[in-house]
């Protein structure tokens, strides 16, 4: 019988021993958890400034207040005060404050400071209040697209605010306490502080003032022709660079209208970069850009600048027939050079050069200058536009392409072939960023001018780009024309499809132009959609750049180059 | 020299009785450093428990002082109506209004302000009983027939406390019998007999309530069901293994901030584990040894046939309560309620307990300084019976 209660205490005390010591750390390491409360610490995110180190978006201190229902001693007397105090009434109020299910339970989120102040120094057992953060755009509606919202102040879920959140957001810090089962902090236990690390602020390409430019001459075009949409890009041809990123109708960031999902996404949507349209005849640009490399390389397919296209109407393609816009009657579009069809945008001659150079050749150059494929800015979701497979290819498919057809490609894409198709051959990455610094301004990231690849010589871009300062002087261009700055560019009117047959009536007027042709610093491409009344982009879409390189110039104060 | 008691009884086993009275006085201290923050939350007064486990010390004490001076031959005639009142207050818990009902079981009955939990009378009522019964025609012991009265009687109380439900005393109660009928000297054969049946039975039991299925399987893998029936286990596993060696310090147990369920009582050797780590287990466990050692040797020496059942069977009852509680603590067997003896809270078994070391006590004062005294071998089943 001795034996027997010996051995029971053998095996218990060998028990204890086991759990005590050996078992220790990972049963320790459970009950830590259970043994401590954590408070978030919010840190302050980083804020977004333009180019010139002016805040796009900012914080407001707000404060969040929330209640331990275990820990409120009086929920009456509480409840009265919290109802004087917030916009809830006393049942609310005390509806809270008695929650049991939960640890802790929001009484208000984003409360001004005074307000959470007055709820702390009231002495209300149990309610705690705690900073976060309320982003605040001082612009409002500008570029909204591109800067997007956040949730919460916290978490950027739209646009470069989600891009960038890595950095913007900083790491949230804790206040550790020490408590009972309920939570109720132990007596003469301190509370260890992890300080939050605050998030890092960055700088953008985007000019806020050319971007308030653009944002406005594009918001009159839209009244002006009563449209359903308009986008404007203005970049930097020399870097890709962007100074401002457009795209109408747009939304407050300061009230983000939440309710309608529908209408949310895609007021928010930023379509220079996530949307792919028919471009039309600014993608002549690429097709001259392609004959002129081509010419200039000795290729006897492609045609030489002194070469008279014909002046037929009609091209027949793979049996079928291709018209130009234009009736070609009493004189028009006869007798053309290269430079002339490129004043007349004249689709028969485009036709001839992409069927001349051929698949192979055409697409080399499609391939080079990024088409069917995104660019890679600093942006989420872009598209990568729509290019038919070179094996897909047909004649009458190639064809279409010389002229801007049967080919999808986004504002951004187009803005960057072009740019690069006269800033000397040279295509980058397009970016938003400028760089990314910590709050005392020391640098952490510094955005990249990446150098892609060469698209043309520096040769053909400057035979191209003086064609297209003629197409501005002379051609379709002529409503962008200002005198002394050698604005050069391209208009496009491009039918709409829908459900695969031709929208009557409906189009997007399109201008591609920059200034100065010998040294292009500032390129924008407008684009109106469904405008009402007229529709050439050379009516519509010039003038609309016009301003914006006249407010440009005037903002730069630019003196002419002439 | 040593010189004889006025009752004209010598000192008795002083280290003994020393040994009982430093235990629960330790018991006080720790019910205090288990208690207080509970004791703080729940009536506003950290001490509130502590103050309970005080009266029931003191009172214990002066019962342990009574009882050993209380002549063998009046608890000898106390048998049969000590179990008698027994099974009547095991009764009256079931009497609507007498009867109090806490965490889903009647085990208690409420007179006044006094709380008592007649489980805790009963197991020395049986004691008392069997001692009695055996020492009064030893030759009882050797067959089969002459100790069914024990089991029959054993069997009643079994199956009253069996009803509250409270299976941990049963089974305690059980092991009690069975063990002083083993130590009577029955044989082996007779001893299977009757073992066999019991063992049987325990399975049977725990089937027979869902509750129990439900805590043992919780036992086999607490963390399944980490706030039912596994949080109690867990809790104590937390206790036990924040102590380490060395344990966090007397009063600085964390498990005891609510976390702990009946941390002051059936789960005090959690928060004694917690703040005086292994070591102090040890320790404490090395006092409850020598305890057990210095009763079952008091037991030993006994001249009386009829002292040495009834020290042996208090010995064990305590004993064997002892190690149900550490078993539980440790995680070892299914939790089930049951204090630790002498250093849980809860009067009704500290003043009964101290009072049953008392009698112990008062068995070694009768044995003068143990020269000469008759040595019964307390061995696998019994002795060879002088009386």
């Amino acid at each position: 019988m001795i034996m027997a209660i010996a051995f029971l205490f053998c095996l218990f005390l060998g028990r204890f021993l086991y759990v005590q010591v050996i078992w220790r750390e990972t049963l320790v390491y459970r009950a830590l958890d259970q043994w401590t409360r954590e408070v978030p610490v919010i840190a302050q995110r980083g804020r977004i400034f333009d180019r010139n180190g002016e805040l796009l978006a900012g914080n407001v201190a707000a404060y969040s207040v929330f209640a331990r229902a275990n820990a409120v001693q009086d929920a009456e007397d509480g409840a009265r005060l919290l109802s004087a105090l917030l916009p809830l009434s006393y049942e609310e109020a005390l509806a809270k404050l008695t929650d049991h299910s939960r640890s802790e339970i929001t009484l208000i989120k984003q409360a001004e400071k005074c307000v959470a102040e007055r709820i702390a120094g009231s002495g209300i057992a149990g309610i705690y209040y705690a900073r976060d953060n309320l982003r605040f755009y001082p612009y409002g509606a500008l570029a909204c697209q591109v800067l997007g919202f956040t949730a919460e102040g916290q978490a950027g879920v739209t646009g470069l605010e989600r891009y960038y959140d890595s950095y913007l957001a900083g790491e949230a810090g804790e206040i550790v306490y020490e408590t009972d089962l309920v939570g109720v902090q132990l007596e003469g236990t301190g509370a260890s502080y992890l300080p939050a690390t605050d998030g890092l602020d960055v700088t953008l390409t985007i000019d806020s003032r050319i971007q308030a430019l653009a944002e406005r001459v594009m918001a009159d075009a839209m009244q002006q022709y009563n449209a359903a949409g308009v986008t404007c890009v203005v970049l930097d041809p020399q870097d890709f660079s962007v100074y401002a990123m457009v795209d109408l109708p747009s939304y407050d960031l300061n009230e983000v209208p939440r309710d309608d999902l529908d209408v949310l996404n895609s007021l928010s949507r930023n379509t220079v970069v996530s949307d792919a349209y028919e471009p039309g005849s600014t993608f002549k640009i690429v097709t001259a850009a392609a004959n002129i490399e081509e010419y200039l390389r000795g290729n006897e397919r492609a045609f030489s600048p002194t070469h008279i296209f014909s002046s037929a109407r009609t091209r027949t393609v793979d049996g079928g027939s291709i018209r130009c816009w234009s009736d070609h009657a009493n004189g028009k579009h006869s007798n053309q050079t290269l430079s002339m069809a490129l004043n007349n945008s004249c689709n028969p001659c485009f036709v001839d050069i992409a069927l001349s150079l051929g698949t192979q050749t055409f697409y080399d150059y499609l391939e080079a200058f990024g088409f069917g494929k995104v660019t890679g800015i600093d942006f989420s979701g872009e598209a990568a536009g729509m290019l038919l497979s070179e094996l897909a290819v047909r004649e009458g498919d190639l064809a279409r392409i010389g002229f801007g057809q049967a080919i999808a490609v986004t504002p951004l894409q187009l803005a960057c072939a072009a740019a690069s198709a006269v800033n000397g051959g040279y295509y980058y990455t397009p970016r938003l960023l400028d760089h990314i610094s910590f709050s005392d301004g020391a640098p952490a990231v510094q955005g990249e001018n990446a150098l892609v690849r060469r698209t043309v010589s520096e040769e053909a871009s400057q035979l191209l780009s003086s064609m297209l300062e003629g197409v501005v002087a002379n051609g379709s261009g002529k409503n962008a024309y200002i005198e002394g700055y050698r604005v050069a560019g391209k208009t496009g009117t491009a039918q709409k499809y829908e459900n695969g047959v031709i929208a009557q009536g409906k189009y997007v007027s399109s201008f591609l132009g920059y200034f100065p042709a010998h040294d292009p610093k500032y390129l924008a491409l407008v684009t109106v959609d469904e405008p009402q009344g007229a529709y050439y982009g050379s009516v519509v879409a010039a003038p609309c750049a016009r301003e914006i390189f006249e407010g440009i110039i005037e903002l730069m104060d630019i003196p002419p180059y002439v | 020299m040593k010189r004889p008691a006025a009752d004209g009884r010598g000192k008795g086993d002083l280290l003994f009785f020393a040994a009982v009275l430093l235990l629960a006085g330790y018991g006080v201290v720790c019910v205090y450093a288990a208690s207080s923050y509970n004791a703080q939350v729940q009536y506003g007064d950290s001490f509130y428990f502590m103050k309970k486990q005080l009266i029931g010390f003191v009172l214990g004490a002066a019962a342990m002082l009574l009882l050993s001076r209380v002549p063998l031959s009046a608890l000898r005639r106390l048998g049969v109506p000590a179990l008698l009142l027994s099974a009547v207050l095991l009764v009256l818990v079931f009497v609507p209004g007498l009867g109090k009902s806490n965490y889903g079981a009647t085990r208690w009955i409420g007179l006044g302000g006094v709380t008592i939990q007649p489980s805790e009378l009963a197991k020395y009522g049986l004691i008392l009983f069997i001692a009695g019964y055996f020492a009064a025609r030893p030759a009882r012991m050797r067959s089969l027939l002459g100790v069914l009265p024990v089991l029959l009687a054993g069997g009643v109380l079994c199956v009253l406390i069996l009803l509250e439900p409270n299976l941990s005393v049963t089974m305690c109660l059980g092991a009690v019998m069975l063990g002083m009928i083993f130590l009577s000297g029955l044989s082996w054969r007779a001893a299977l007999v009757i073992l066999l049946p019991v063992v049987a039975l325990v399975p049977a039991l725990i089937l027979a309530a869902p509750y129990r299925l439900k805590r043992l399987s919780a036992f086999l893998d607490p963390w399944a069901s980490p706030r039912e029936e596994g949080y109690q286990l867990i809790q104590s596993l937390y206790a036990l293994a924040n102590g380490d060696l060395f344990g966090v310090g007397l009063f600085n147990s964390r498990q005891k901030y609510r976390f702990l369920p009946f941390s002051e009582s059936d789960f005090i050797l959690s928060v004694i584990a917690e703040e005086t780590g292994f070591v102090g287990v040890l320790l404490l466990f090395a006092l409850i040894g020598f305890i057990l050692w210095r009763g079952f040797r008091i037991a030993a020496r006994c001249k009386t046939f009829y002292g040495y059942m009834l020290a042996c069977g208090i010995m064990l009852a305590y004993g064997v309560q002892t190690a149900l509680n550490a078993l539980v603590v440790s995680g070892c067997i299914p939790p089930t309620g049951l204090p630790l003896p002498l250093v849980s809270a809860g009067n009704t078994s500290l003043i009964v307990t101290m009072a049953g070391m008392g009698v112990v006590y008062g068995i070694s004062r009768g044995q003068g300084n143990g020269k000469g005294a008759p040595r019964h071998k307390i061995q696998r089943h019994g002795l060879s019976v002088r009386d």
